[in-house]
């Protein structure tokens, strides 16, 4: 007990000390140089991009469930539209292509639809990136770019059901208000197959954690396809279009999609038959302790997160010897289909120094975490073993 | 100077044919073509993303050379030859050897000398303000928004920094927080008249 304390006085200290070295430092890079050159941390949030504005949440923060709305990991091409577009007098949600009856719908009609809510991992097709070997362009994305929330709203087979879908149909086309400052830059318009549109789990959210949807993360409307990556979750939604096709243009053409079979590392870019990312895979993380920290000699909780796509986690291991041997953790918590599950580990840490602790999970269709991911030119759908690096004090 | 020792790391780089660099030709190299290539990534690169995108990549030649062409397809206003400068800066500073930490892409042009007396040596500028709207809408539009109402940077029309010119161009010049330095890519008539054009907004 009187060791705890002390420990947490120290950590106490060690906090102040290290803000207020910090403020030191920012103060005497003010203003010339106000970042280094890798990561800004802004308060909650890790920084990749200021402008559009694409940031991560610190890993540490997946000790919860449920990731907050302010860290929640935020990425889009174009930053969020102007505020007159998505204006709730003005905002619109129109549903178009092969139907019988087009809809026009403000938030108000839309919320006479059935409420549902659903807790659904949502994670950026291109979190881990950074990870890859041999690097790969896009936003270095590293180990947060990756959540868990309560979203509701509606379903979309509702919607598309008012609508009436017409036999040819095969692709729902989705279009939000944002906008390239430059206009030949082309829009990013997705589409998901229409199996994906009419499951009962596909929603169109307008709450987030029980709050109103943030602007940064698709105000007033989002797509939510619990078990997809997110390039298919679109934000600031206004147009739905129902079609024969899939969607055109770069974004869902050339962009967000991967090799069918592996290839070699740095080949296979023109003519490769690649396909879109649409299901999350298997993956696991280290929420705590956070890499570089340092741990007792007595029992130090190690926990974190795992999750898969359209299945269940069965186990997570971890391992202290660089994967030779592998032991179980406890899960705990919730269990919902689409949210990541929690996990626990009592670890005795045998030595004094440094220790690296990785984690894998398995998942209900025999899938095993792997050590590294396939190499595929963008860096989409890391995957490989998750890994914490610590101090044990003497 | 700059420019002759820009042109012999061009002609080394040449007899080197395609073979790789070594640290020091590589250091050559960056500091050859920092001024103009920083000058462009700021000018024509961060009209749709600011510079840290770039600094984070880390890729052989080849894989710039087609992000540098997509982006010019996208619209970015880059020339040929302008495009050739920055695929070699590019692939130079950011190769997938190149250490994690770099220091930040605009350091060098931070780090002009600060200013302590009129802009000109010759007398005062008069900003032109019809000029001024065009080169604002090329330059710092994309971040002040339309009629510099404002956007991802702060409102300027109407902004108090407007009557104390040694602190707005102190700003525009060497840059203050996320605003990168523009004093390489803008000339002194450039933010004159910027500046005139701002004062009727």
């Amino acid at each position: 007990m009187s060791d705890s304390g002390a420990l947490s006085r120290r950590t106490c200290f060690q906090r102040i000390a290290f803000l207020l070295g910090g403020l030191a430092l920012w103060r005497r890079v003010q203003p010339a140089q106000a970042e280094p050159a890798g990561v800004v941390e802004t308060g909650p949030q890790t920084v990749r991009v200021m402008r559009p504005y694409d940031a991560e949440t610190p890993v540490r923060e997946f000790a919860s469930y449920l990731t907050p709305n302010h860290r929640f990991f935020v990425r889009s091409h174009f930053g969020p539209p102007e505020a007159a577009l998505i204006a709730e007098a003005d905002w619109r949600l129109r549903v178009g292509g092969l139907i019988e009856h087009p809809l026009e719908l403000t938030l108000k009609d839309l919320k006479q639809f059935e409420r549902i809510t659903i807790t659904a991992v949502v994670q950026c097709s291109g979190n881990g990136r950074a990870f890859h070997r041999p690097k790969v362009p896009g936003v270095q994305w590293e180990r947060g770019a990756v959540g868990n929330a309560q979203w509701t709203g509606v379903r979309l087979r509702d919607l598309l059901a008012k609508a009436g879908v017409r036999p040819a149909a095969k692709h729902v086309q989705l279009q939000g208000a944002d906008r390239p400052v430059v206009t030949s830059v082309p829009l990013f318009t997705r589409s998901i197959p229409l199996e994906k549109a009419v499951h009962p789990d596909t929603i169109l959210a307008y709450e987030m954690n029980g709050r109103p949807l943030p602007l940064l993360h698709g105000a007033p409307l989002r797509v939510i396809t619990p078990g997809w990556m997110a390039d298919s979750c679109i934000k600031w939604l206004t147009d739905i279009t129902v079609q024969a096709d899939e969607a055109k243009g770069y974004y869902m053409q050339t962009a967000y999609r991967v090799p069918v079979t592996a290839i070699q590392p740095n080949s296979g870019l023109p003519g490769t038959s690649m396909v879109p990312v649409e299901a999350m895979v298997l993956k696991s993380l280290i929420a705590s302790p956070g890499n570089g920290d340092e741990v007792g000699r007595g029992p130090v909780t190690v926990q974190g997160v795992a999750w898969s796509g359209e299945s269940a986690i069965t186990t997570v291991e971890l391992s202290f010897d660089e994967g030779r041997t592998w032991e179980q953790a406890r899960l705990v918590g919730e269990d919902e289909p689409y949210a990541w599950r929690q996990w626990q580990f009592l670890w005795k840490p045998k030595a004094a120094g440094s220790a690296s602790i990785l984690c894998r999970a398995t998942d209900s269709a025999g899938q095993v975490q792997p050590q590294t991911t396939a190499w595929n030119p963008s860096g989409f759908l890391w995957n490989g073993w998750d890994r914490v690096t610590v101090t044990v004090q003497a | 100077m700059m420019f002759s020792r820009m042109l012999i790391s061009v002609i080394v780089l040449g007899v080197a044919g395609g073979a790789a660099m070594t640290g020091a030709q590589e250091e050559d190299v960056v500091a050859a073509l920092a001024p103009r290539a920083e000058t462009l990534i700021l000018a024509r690169c961060s009209v749709c993303h600011t510079p840290d995108l770039v600094a984070q990549q880390r890729l052989p030649k080849d894989r710039w050379e087609a992000t540098v062409q997509k982006m010019r397809h996208w619209g970015a206003e880059i020339t040929e030859e302008e495009a050739g400068l920055l695929v070699r800066f590019l692939s130079a500073r950011y190769h997938p050897g190149a250490p994690d930490q770099l220091p930040p892409l605009d350091s060098e042009l931070r780090k002009a000398e600060p200013l302590t007396q009129e802009p000109a040596a010759e007398g005062p500028l008069v900003g032109v303000a019809v000029r001024g709207a065009g080169i604002f809408e090329h330059n710092c539009q994309a971040c002040h928004g339309t009629g510099a109402t404002g956007g991802f940077g702060p409102k300027l029309a109407k902004n108090p920094i407007l009557k104390h010119e040694d602190l707005f161009w102190e700003t525009v010049l060497h840059g203050r927080g996320p605003m990168p330095a523009w004093g390489a890519a803008l000339s002194h008539q450039d933010i004159a008249d910027i500046h005139a054009w701002l004062l009727t907004k």
